[in-house]
């Protein structure tokens, strides 16, 4: 399935070409990634494992494990990263891949080596910033990223981002700050930019080697200095059936859904209340896909309360203090369990709840992908990081920790140049959690607009006190940063834009109608509708609760904001308290009749790769009292395609729960290369001519 | 701190299965490792060929006793290592390299060694695909193969412990203490552990620790690179050896895991002196242009993991094996030259014995006396 209409994406007419998989004729979009290809066609097992003939399907979409490996013309690639050409055979990778009889010796060469000052390690908002500032400084910059495009996750982020917008593009949709930030970069000469262009390993010679997958090439680049601004990875939990096919992270279903346009799914299941999981829920809504809820073990939304809020009330519940206990189906994901925890975090089973689904969203945090740091440390380089892969934060925080960050590399480097004492304080605000909520009420005007600022919680955004035409919008001061709560004083002239601009679709704009007891109310939209007037909504207030009806009066679209104003009528008593409108319906959202309790938690599996579950590893941890993570290794986990970027960081909770303390447990070694690569292309055999 | 009959420093290929013997032998032994599990030093660097294919006595005899000994772990005592007799194919692909490869067969046949020269077909069907192209055949050895080093000193480990030896981790040696020319305790950063004998099987460390003792021991650690690739469905069995040298390099090496993964190595020229185990940008391509060239089928499996390990040298190339002659109780088992792994499990009861019995086997402990003439040069590397 593919998403044919969208609020926010355009979705463009690619050329259809016909390829094979498993025999089976089949169409796709040129140059599309195969797995999307592949998911527009209802595929979701890609392979099957030796251990046990599982069905495997795809895990990162972002080239950084190996559970999408397919057989393409005779040959494992992984599907992610490979575009989709006319006439492919596609085949199901069944257990170890045979060699084809390709024995012809061919000319090799060893790499080509490129130098620069500064080379940086990821095209993110961070990457590129830091990138802008050090070749402003006259440094020579080579950007490597090992996606074809800039931007990093920017181009999976449709929503309008927070932050400031003098800073960092606030209200402006993620996907757009890309493109910005791409021509920034390649509008400056002393950068040279490398795209597909993967970062396989820092040497100690001072060396980087770069595997190019479109060009079948590996290449050398020495530096003076190394930025690692290669982001993060998506943690993973360990649940029985989490490793069915269709079981991905929520970055995943974003590269899916709003990069490709694919429609992965029907109905999903969120595991985690982070803003990434809260925006992913909204993105799914977008698509037109159904999410049956989100649960988290946390009392507690941990992301911006005005994203939690928005799902609510657009009708997704939010299970807090609850846990997946498992998830269940023939070969893919059908069923998923969650129930109530206790204060120590214990499911309560009666409590239970199992929701068919097809798809479940891992969105339980980030963790930073900071391995080429400790490898420049080791090396001895001038090595910095920053982005994410420095500390988790929001993309805004990123932007200027990027230039800063441009500017320490530059004085590393023998530069005078100073940092302005307003970026780091800047940069503190914009990656600072949220602060604290307060009450609020409204009352309306007694005639003429006014706008209704439905923010509770003290988040780093201000961009509706800098629109506002009649100035009327100000922060309140409590902390005199853009922490602080928009307050609305004065005058409304009633021209929305403050409603247009809101990323967390938290203003709406009242006045009292001519007929007594109602109300006019306009909100954002963010949909694609067919709505008339007459056509009866439902409201919602900002917890989700439902209010009763409204009906529509008129519908603006807002071109450049990609955003419909509706305006409702509403009883009056409702219009300081609405703020949205239902938009999926309520019966997605009820679990089965039958509980399905058939979890059994020992086969959770651990390691992806090689399959390793919770079980084998908490015997082998007994038996060997292993305290050494890199005892593991005996057993396989880490020893994979991926070298352990998902399960090294669920190994220390497995080892705990059998008695490991955990200032005991040592981590495994990292060692090269980041992702495989192939040995004709380390021979450089295509000449880099391919 | 508790008195044990005998300490031995360092738990890798050597001292794990030594322990083991000597535990079985009935003393009472620790090991003391300054890092935080087994086989954190070269064992697992090793890439896990296992051979009894040398050129002198003493190696061959404590190969084919390791062999015996790895043969034995799953049978009798149910611990798989992921042993597999492949055997080592040395193909040649010049008559320098056919000469050299064919004149060493009479010594190793003398020394019971099942080995012979086989013809360009039977190279050819041994690992399909391998160059034709100038193939004048090789020696092929069947009894030797290869094992996982993570599980096989998984699995000594696991009788070590069974055998009540204790392992003492994160503690590291800072002296020996000698007292009236005889080992007396082993000084750590720990606490003080009494023993009457002391077993250095410190690997990259062998030296130091034996100057500790007072021995100035010719060890030197070089390092080679080593790597590991995707599985593929398996399509060879032997170890393959090219010790034909190029502008860069020495002999290069790899075979086909148990787990169907390739996994490689290569000799660097000139020599890599030092501890030095980071990885560094020249190996990949000095390794891959060779293999590539020899067996081109080999282009479309994928590179995973690459590593450094050490190799602790010797002048001669053999090991240091022997009682200390100056400080009583003290024994040497250092200098493997980068083959304690395929050494190790031979020479752990021969090392007991010598230790718990007193008996020596006379021609393994002449050849690797510590106090020999190192000028001698090893003829198959």
């Amino acid at each position: 399935m593919r998403i044919t209409q969208h609020p926010v994406l355009d979705v463009q007419e690619g050329r259809q070409v016909p390829f094979t998989f498993d025999g089976r004729p089949l169409v796709g979009l040129e140059g599309e990634m195969v797995s999307s290809a592949l998911f527009a066609n209802g595929i979701r097992t890609f392979s099957i494992h030796t251990v046990g003939n599982a069905p495997q399907g795809l895990f990162c979409a972002n080239g950084q494990c190996a559970q999408c490996t397919v057989i393409i013309d005779g040959l494992p690639v992984k599907s992610c990263i490979t575009p989709l050409r006319e006439g492919m055979e596609i085949k199901t990778l069944v257990h170890h891949p045979e060699l084809p009889a390709d024995d012809e010796p061919r000319p090799s060469s060893v790499p080509e080596e490129l130098a620069c000052n500064v080379l940086i390690v990821g095209a993110g908002p961070s990457g590129i910033t830091s990138a802008i500032e050090l070749a402003d400084l006259g440094f020579t910059v080579i950007l490597a990223d090992d996606k074809d495009h800039l931007g990093g996750k920017l181009v999976l982020q449709t929503h309008k981002f927070f932050g400031s917008m003098a800073d960092c593009y606030a209200g402006t949709r993620g996907t757009d700050i890309a493109k910005i930030l791409e021509e920034e970069a390649r509008s400056r000469e002393n950068i040279t930019i490398l795209t597909s262009s993967t970062v396989v390993g820092i040497f100690s010679d001072r060396k980087a080697g770069i595997y190019q997958d479109r060009l079948e090439k590996y290449v050398h680049v020495s530096f003076d200095g190394l930025i690692i601004a290669t982001g993060a990875r998506e943690r993973s939990l360990v649940f029985p059936g989490n490793d069915l096919p269709g079981v991905f992270g929520a970055g995943a279903f974003q590269t899916l859904v709003n990069r490709d346009l694919v429609k992965s799914s029907e109905r999903v299941l969120i595991v985690g209340c982070g803003n990434v999981g809260l925006i992913g829920a909204y993105h799914a809504l977008q698509a037109g896909i159904n999410v049956v809820g989100l649960v988290d073990i946390a009392p507690e939304v941990t992301g911006y309360k005005v994203h939690a809020d928005k799902i609510k009330r657009m009708g997704v519940p939010i299970y807090l203090s609850h846990t997946i206990l498992g998830v269940q189906g023939d070969g893919k994901v059908e069923r998923a369990t969650i129930a109530q925890v206790d204060d120590n975090w214990h499911p309560l089973v009666e409590t239970a709840k199992t929701f068919a689904i097809d798809t479940v969203l891992i969105a339980v945090g980030l963790s930073s992908a900071d391995e080429f740091y400790q490898s420049g440390l080791e090396g001895g380089f001038p090595v910095l990081k920053t982005g994410d892969a420095d500390e988790i934060a929001e993309a805004s925080s990123a932007m200027i920790g990027g230039r800063i960050i441009g500017r320490k590399m530059a004085v590393l480097l023998g530069s005078d140049v100073t940092i302005p004492k307003e970026w780091p304080e800047k940069q503190e605000v914009l990656k600072s959690p949220p602060g604290q909520t307060f009450e609020r009420s409204f009352e309306m005007f007694g005639k003429g607009w006014k706008p209704m600022i439905h923010c509770y919680q003290e988040i780093p955004c201000n961009p509706c006190t800098t629109v506002c035409p009649q100035d009327s919008i100000h922060l309140s001061g409590r902390t005199g940063t853009i922490m602080d709560l928009p307050e609305f004083s004065e005058k409304c002239i009633g021209c929305g834009f403050c409603v247009l601009i809101c990323p967390g679709l938290a203003i709406t704009l009242t006045r009292r109608s001519k007929e007594e007891d109602l109300a006019e109310l306009v909100v954002p939209h963010e949909f694609k509708h067919d709505y008339k007037p007459g056509d009866k909504v439902q409201l919602r207030d900002v917890d989700g609760l439902a209010l009763g009806e409204g009906t529509v009066k008129a519908a603006r679209y807002n071109k450049q904001h990609r955003t419909s104003l509706l305006t409702l009528v509403v009883p009056a008593e409702l219009a300081t308290k609405a703020v949205g409108i239902l938009v999926q319906a309520e019966e997605i959202t009820i679990p089965l009749p039958e509980t399905d309790l058939s979890c059994l938690p020992d086969n959770a599996v651990v390691c992806r790769c090689e399959r390793v579950t919770v079980g084998e590893l908490k015997e082998f941890i007994q038996e060997n009292e292993v305290t050494d993570i890199n005892q593991l290794k005996q057993v396989r986990l880490a020893m994979g395609a991926c070298g352990g970027k998902t399960c090294l960081d669920l190994v220390p909770r497995v080892m705990m729960e059998v008695g490991v303390k955990r200032e005991n447990i040592q981590a495994a070694t990292h060692r090269p290369l980041t992702v495989e690569v192939p040995m004709k292309a380390l021979a450089n055999e295509g000449g880099g001519q391919k | 701190m508790k008195t044990y009959d005998a300490v031995v420093i360092g738990a890798g290929s050597v001292g794990v299965p030594l322990a083991y013997r000597l535990a079985v032998r009935g003393l009472s032994v620790a090991v003391v490792e300054m890092r935080s599990s087994v086989g954190q030093g070269q064992n697992k660097a090793a890439i896990g060929g296992i051979r009894a294919t040398h050129s002198d006595r003493a190696k061959i005899k404590i190969g084919k006793e390791s062999l015996n000994v790895v043969r034995r772990l799953l049978p009798e005592y149910g611990l798989d290592v992921d042993y597999i007799e492949g055997g080592y194919l040395f193909p040649a692909y010049s008559e320098h390299v056919a000469a050299g490869l064919k004149s060493l067969l009479p010594v190793q046949k003398k020394f019971g060694l099942n080995i012979d020269w086989i013809e360009p077909d039977e190279v050819r069907k041994r690992c399909p695909g391998i160059l034709s192209d100038g193939l004048l055949g090789g020696t092929f050895s069947p009894e030797d193969g290869h094992l996982s080093s993570l599980k096989m000193i998984g699995a000594f480990y696991r009788l070590a412990r069974q055998a009540k030896v204790d392992f003492l981790f994160s503690t590291e040696v800072v002296d020996i203490e000698v007292e009236n020319g005889k080992v007396k305790a082993v000084v750590t950063d720990q606490g003080k552990i009494s023993c009457g004998y002391v077993v250095n099987a410190a690997g990259g460390f062998g030296r130091d620790v034996s100057l500790m003792a007072g021995a100035d021991l010719p060890v030197y650690p070089d390092s080679h690179e080593a790597g590991v690739t995707e599985p593929v469905k398996r399509f060879f069995l032997p170890m393959v050896v090219d010790i034909a040298p190029d502008e860069q390099s020495d002999n290069y090496y790899f075979y086909q895991n148990a787990e169907n993964q390739i996994v490689f190595c290569i000799t660097p020229r000139p020599k890599r002196m030092g501890r030095d185990r980071r990885s560094t940008s020249e190996f990949l391509p000095m390794v891959i242009l060779r293999m590539l060239q020899l067996y081109p089928r080999l282009r479309n499996i994928k590179v995973r993991r690459v590593w450094r390990g050490l190799y602790p040298m010797t002048p001669d190339g053999k090991p240091i094996v022997g009682f200390d002659r100056d400080v009583e109780g003290f024994f040497h088992a250092i200098g493997m030259c980068g083959q304690g792994l395929m050494l190790g499990p031979g020479l752990a009861d021969m090392i007991a014995l010598a230790i718990a019995e007193g008996q020596e086997d006379e021609e393994v402990f002449a050849d690797l006396s510590p106090y020999r003439d190192f000028s001698g040069e090893e003829l198959l590397k």
